[in-house]
């Protein structure tokens, strides 16, 4: 494996991501073992240009079967890459929605078919990690890694590039589906998660002593249904939602996450004698997480490593960079699984 | 406990104690319709209920995922398909996310939370429970 890892030293590869709401593929070019992405288009992102930040996602697997092709194409040409150039296609298999999985998974069989490429499976979580060794990053292992998206919080453990091994996760609602959930109890539009953290901003984050569930629990495991609900209550004691009120919510709940997201991780880092940190997934997007985690890290003297915005969230670049360490298949071999896990 | 029943919870392991108890009603085939707001239980109540299927797997918000497919350890129900509305605009979207063709199988409950969302393509008899906050951790669960 290392020997075939060192030698095979550039490949082109199509990456292409359909599991949840975005439609997406990347070209990402693999050489001496390090990464660019050439293209990488992401359907939504294109609207998210408009209004940062007040996307409502189309859950449409209809939507994939349309703009899957188009988005390929576009992705081919702006990378500058023909199809036989292409060394092999690497596709999202799980977690996800069958419906939406199917979309690109059988559009992956049917260009390696037509193309005569190999595919390698990609586990969309694992791809989420992968997103930090893009363009010239070095990872020193072992990594603990906080992936943080609308549907997962999990704490990984990564020995070398292709082991994982999962040290926690949420046992209710994930951080992302939290702050979506708080912003629309204090009025903001879905998916709040980023207006949440802009109101923040001018709020007092001690305002309300907000629980910071399961932080003592002798686990790696997270929980935010009840912080979920402790806002709540302290909403309805409210008698008016006023402005600075809002942001004093805003404020005490972000504060809340991100202590016990960051406490956790760190404490797995020390546990498993991490030599580096990562953070992975939309919520990555988060500043106080970001500089919460960057300077924790600092206190116990471990790099860190942050993918850019764009390679945060759901994106193909990152399917790409897993489809190199994993190992390609016939196109008959491929099966979707809509509940992969690490 | 199927029809016109309510109890009072005053806690999440109460509600989740609830839920494991209703899983003994269930049959094959039926579906089961959650109402109620952010934090008002449906979640907790289907962890328990869950138990109550001897699912192993950590029973997670489907909020962003739309559906957890859990296998069970019941003989006769063989897997609890958990469905959450909350982030659906349309109640076509059920059909696209390839809910429906679990609808009515002798071996799968069917568990939606947002109901409200997509009633009128839920099968004609489903089952309804309705949550509602009373004062602090006290929950009206209401069967119907
Ligand atoms: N600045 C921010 N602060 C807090 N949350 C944010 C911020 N920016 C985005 N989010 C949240 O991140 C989530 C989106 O993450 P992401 O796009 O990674 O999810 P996803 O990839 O669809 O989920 P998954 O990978 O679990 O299927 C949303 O819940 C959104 O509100
Ligand atoms: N009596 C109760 N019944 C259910 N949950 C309760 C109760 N009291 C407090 N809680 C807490 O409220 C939260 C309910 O969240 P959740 O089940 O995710 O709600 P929903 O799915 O309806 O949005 C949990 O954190 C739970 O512990
Ligand atoms: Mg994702
Ligand atoms: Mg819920």
């Amino acid at each position: 494996m290392l020997f075939w890892l060192i030698y095979n030293d550039f490949m082109l590869i199509l990456g292409i991501e359909t599991s949840c709401d975005e439609t997406a593929a990347a070209v990402v070019e693999v050489k001496k073992g390090r990464f660019l992405s050439r293209a990488n288009t992401v359907l939504s992102q294109i609207n998210i240009h408009k209004k940062y930040g007040g996307v409502v996602p189309e859950i449409a697997a209809r939507k994939h079967v349309k703009n899957i092709i188009p988005v390929i194409d576009q992705t081919l040409k702006r990378a500058r890459v023909s199809p036989k150039n292409i060394d092999r296609i690497a596709v999202t298999t799980g977690p996800g929605l069958m419906t939406s999985l199917l979309v690109g998974s059988q559009t992956a069989k049917t260009l390696a078919f037509a193309w005569n490429k190999k595919i390698v499976p990609v586990n969309h979580l694992k791809a989420h990690l992968y997103a930090n060794f893009l363009h010239n990053k070095k990872v020193i292992f072992p990594v603990v890694a906080l992936i943080v998206s609308g549907g997962h919080t999990e704490l990984i453990l990564m020995r070398n590039a292709t082991s994982f091994k999962k040290i926690g996760q949420t046992i209710d609602d994930a951080a992302g589906e939290a702050f979506d959930k708080v912003a629309q109890l204090i009025g903001l539009s879905y998916p709040g998660g980023p207006a949440l953290a802009k109101l923040a901003l001018g709020g007092d984050a001690t305002a309300f002593a907000f629980p910071r569930p399961m932080l003592d629990a002798d686990n790696f495991d997270f929980s935010f249904s009840g912080l979920k609900t402790a806002v709540r209550y302290a909403v309805e004691k409210s008698p008016r939602l006023t402005s600075p009120l809002k942001k004093n919510l805003a404020a005490s709940f972000q504060q809340a996450s991100v202590d016990v997201l960051v406490a956790k991780t760190v404490r797995a880092a020390t546990v498993y004698k991490a030599k580096m940190l990562m953070l992975a997934g939309g919520v990555a997007a988060n500043v106080l997480l970001r500089d919460t985690v960057t300077r924790e890290a600092k206190k116990i003297k471990r790099p860190l490593l942050i993918p850019d915005f764009i390679f945060c969230t759901d994106n193909a670049a990152m399917i790409a960079v897993a489809g190199y360490f994993e190992k390609p298949v016939d196109w008959d071999k491929i099966i979707v699984d809509p509940n992969l896990e690490i | 406990m199927s029809t016109r029943q309510t109890a009072y919870t005053t806690s999440g392991t109460e509600t989740k104690a609830l839920g494991k108890k209703f899983a003994g009603v269930l049959c094959g085939g039926d579906v089961v319709g959650l109402f109620g707001d952010l934090g008002a239980g449906k979640t907790t109540f289907v962890k328990g209920l869950a138990q109550g299927f001897g699912v192993r797997r950590v029973v997670k918000s489907p909020s962003f995922t739309l559906m957890n497919i859990h296998q069970t350890k019941h003989r006769g129900i063989k897997q609890l398909v958990h469905i959450d509305c909350y982030r659906l605009t349309n109640p076509n979207q059920l059909e696209e996310i390839g809910a429906l063709e679990y609808f009515g199988r002798k071996d799968i409950v069917v568990i939606v939370e947002w109901a409200e969302k997509v009633k009128r393509l839920l099968p004609k008899k489903f089952l309804k429970v309705y949550f509602n906050i009373k004062k602090g951790d006290e929950r009206e669960v209401r069967f119907g």
